[in-house]
């Protein structure tokens, strides 16, 4: 049987409220998820839901009040759990005085990657995440995507097998949120796990292969994507150049079946998201987010 | 990464590159520049201000007592102040950065970041220090020259025998540089270590900054009084009471360390010799108590949530 990447066991996170006689709150309420290894999982919900808490109990940020987390077979309240896993928090947050490189290097060294190979992967990373240009610089001066993009490369410096990402698009442009996309599809050919939130749906529908919607501290609706979201008894045409004559004809056809019936007609569009994409991109073909 | 790794407490490597790290973002904090930079003012006005003579009636070795007893009380000062507001801002400010959070989340027990954060303020305390004190150590050398110089040319003018010269030269030279004066320095830095560390365990659990550093500073002088009420406290004892005080003291006793042992500066600037056993004490029970309020401190943080 092949080793779970993540295990997070009937979860239950209360916090105390600091007054005495209020009852403490639920965050998490009895919330189990099994990781594959390979596997992209998107955990979704509405603010407050516990996302971020259930991400902090899988490593150790937070003690759970009953239940249990491991990442590959080990529990997370050890330190030994953290070896093979990166996490980038929710609003990142890095030590000011310490420029993009060097906040690289010091996370690495905390892993115990020293010297050329420190270097090599330092180097990698920045260009990875579209910094060379800002690595000199300190963070400091760094704008909210930036620190986006440099707590991700400092979640992959010591190349976890596991990575959690706390909405890793927050704040990144779209050319940047399309990057990171592109990024995670990238690190699951490489058969590495990733475990993420975020309220982007339509990117975690991209990226993740099971997703988890979790709504006041529960797990409401849990499986693989093609099964939850593909709509079982409809059938999409998409045509072009078809005249009102044609479409006439086709309605005509369905109704004639008896059975079946037509929702919709009407011309697709593209996303804003892509139009923004062709827009920019467009004026600023050096930035080049598609390889 | 197939070859599993274990990680045990205080690997020195780790902890070295967290002290860095602190000791980094310490020396480019501008607050840093700026008491560091008092300091050195605070020793050199002194140089500036030029002997005067007052004849050979005067106590001759006074001005050096002077010199080493204001350059003395502005590294303690420094130091103290130093260890107490760093340590205090450190760990509330990882906190509320959610700068721990990343720390944590790599394979870092959480001992290492406490003992890699105590150990990066001490690292700049003592590198300080001894900047402060080669420049002391220098201006009180040249000080102590002409001394000696002036005192030997008037004294042989005079026709005073060669023991009597002998003798004042001995004079001057203790109050010049001297072991017992270095060893008055390294007693600063032991106690802005264990200040460093109650400042350490209070930052971990109280909610705010203000709170820890006043707190710190009470502690601080509670140490140094402790000497003085206990003494009070044991003299009222002989006298047949035994006051809910003297029990808060003897408490309080065992909590804190007794500064006043730390009081070996006042030797040092008396150009007293201080024997290489209060030293040992000195070191001895500094690491008692830094070892034991890092242990408490790890005790109150290993359980802490953010
Ligand atoms: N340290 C804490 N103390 C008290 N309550 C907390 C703490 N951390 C989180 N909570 C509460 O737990 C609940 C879940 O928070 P969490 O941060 O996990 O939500 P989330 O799903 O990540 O939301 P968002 O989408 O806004 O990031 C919230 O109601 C929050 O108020
Ligand atoms: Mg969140």
């Amino acid at each position: 049987m092949t080793q779970l990447a993540v295990d997070i066991r009937h979860l239950v996170k209360d916090f105390r409220s600091p007054l005495r006689g209020v009852k403490a709150f639920r965050a998490v309420d009895g919330v189990s998820i099994q990781i594959q290894a390979g596997e992209v999982y998107g955990l979704i919900g509405p603010n407050g839901s516990g996302k971020s808490t259930t991400m902090k109990a899988l490593l150790g940020l937070v003690a759970p009040t009953s239940g249990s987390c491991s990442i590959y077979g080990k529990d997370s309240m050890k330190v030994d759990s953290r070896n093979d896993v990166g996490f980038l928090p929710e609003n990142p947050y890095f030590y000011k005085h310490l420029t993009g490189a060097e906040t690289l290097r010091f996370y690495g060294k905390l892993c115990d990657i020293r010297g050329k190979v420190l270097e090599a992967r330092v180097d990698e990373l920045l260009e990875l995440v579209d910094l060379r240009d800002a690595r000199d610089r300190r963070l400091g001066g760094y704008s909210k995507g930036m620190l986006q993009r440099i707590g991700l490369a400092q979640a992959m410096i010591q190349d976890p097998r596991l990575l959690i990402l706390d909405e890793p698009t927050a704040g990144v442009d779209p050319i940047g949120s399309r990057q990171i996309r592109d990024l995670i599809l990238k690190l699951r050919d490489q058969g590495k796990t990733v475990f993420l939130c975020s309220h982007l749906l339509e990117q975690v529908q991209e990226v993740c292969d099971h997703v988890g919607i979790i709504f006041q501290g529960k797990m409401v609706k849990e499986g693989r994507l093609e099964d939850l979201i593909s709509l079982e008894d409809q059938t999409e045409i998409v045509l072009k150049d078809a005249d009102e004559a044609l479409v006439e004809e086709i309605r005509g056809l369905v109704e004639r079946t008896g059975h079946a019936s037509l929702v919709r007609t009407g011309r697709p569009r593209t996303t804003l998201e892509r139009l923004f994409l062709q827009e920019t991109q467009g004026n600023q073909p050096v930035k080049g987010g598609e390889k | 990464m197939a070859k599993e790794k274990t990680n045990r407490w205080l690997q020195p490597r780790r902890v070295a590159v967290l002290a860095m790290n602190t000791f980094t973002q310490l020396v480019r904090m501008k607050v840093f520049y700026f008491l560091m930079i008092f300091a050195i003012i605070a020793l050199v006005a002194q140089f500036l201000d030029l002997p005067q003579y007052h004849g050979p009636e005067a106590v001759y070795t006074g001005e050096l007592t002077l010199l080493k007893g204001w350059c003395m009380g502005v590294m303690k000062l420094f130091a103290v102040v130093f260890s107490i507001t760093a340590t205090a801002l450190l760990l509330p400010k990882d906190v509320e950065d959610r700068t721990l959070y990343t720390i944590l989340a790599k394979p870092v027990p959480r001992l290492d970041y406490l003992v890699g954060k105590l150990a990066g303020v001490l690292l700049l305390i003592f590198i300080s220090l001894a900047v402060m004190d080669g420049i002391m150590t220098a201006v009180l050398a040249i000080r102590t020259d002409q001394l000696l110089e002036g005192q030997m040319f008037l004294a042989q003018s005079r026709g005073w025998t060669a023991e009597a010269i002998e003798s004042m030269r001995a004079e001057i030279s203790m109050q010049g540089p001297t072991w017992s004066l270095q060893a008055g320095v390294l007693s600063i830095f032991l106690l802005s270590a264990i200040v460093g560390a109650v400042s350490l365990l209070l930052s971990t659990f109280s909610t705010s900054t203000l709170f820890t550093i006043i707190v710190s500073f009470l502690c601080f002088l509670a140490g140094f009084f402790q000497a003085d009420a206990a003494e009070f406290y044991r003299a009222t004892a002989e006298a047949g009471t035994t006051t809910f005080g003297s029990l808060v003291m003897k408490a309080v006793a065992l909590v804190f360390p007794n500064y006043q042992l730390f009081n070996v500066t006042d030797a040092a600037i008396q150009g007293l010799p201080v024997s290489g056993m209060a030293v040992l004490v000195l070191l001895g029970l500094t690491v008692f108590y830094v070892v034991l309020y890092t242990l408490l401190s790890w005790f109150v943080f290993s359980d802490k949530e953010f």
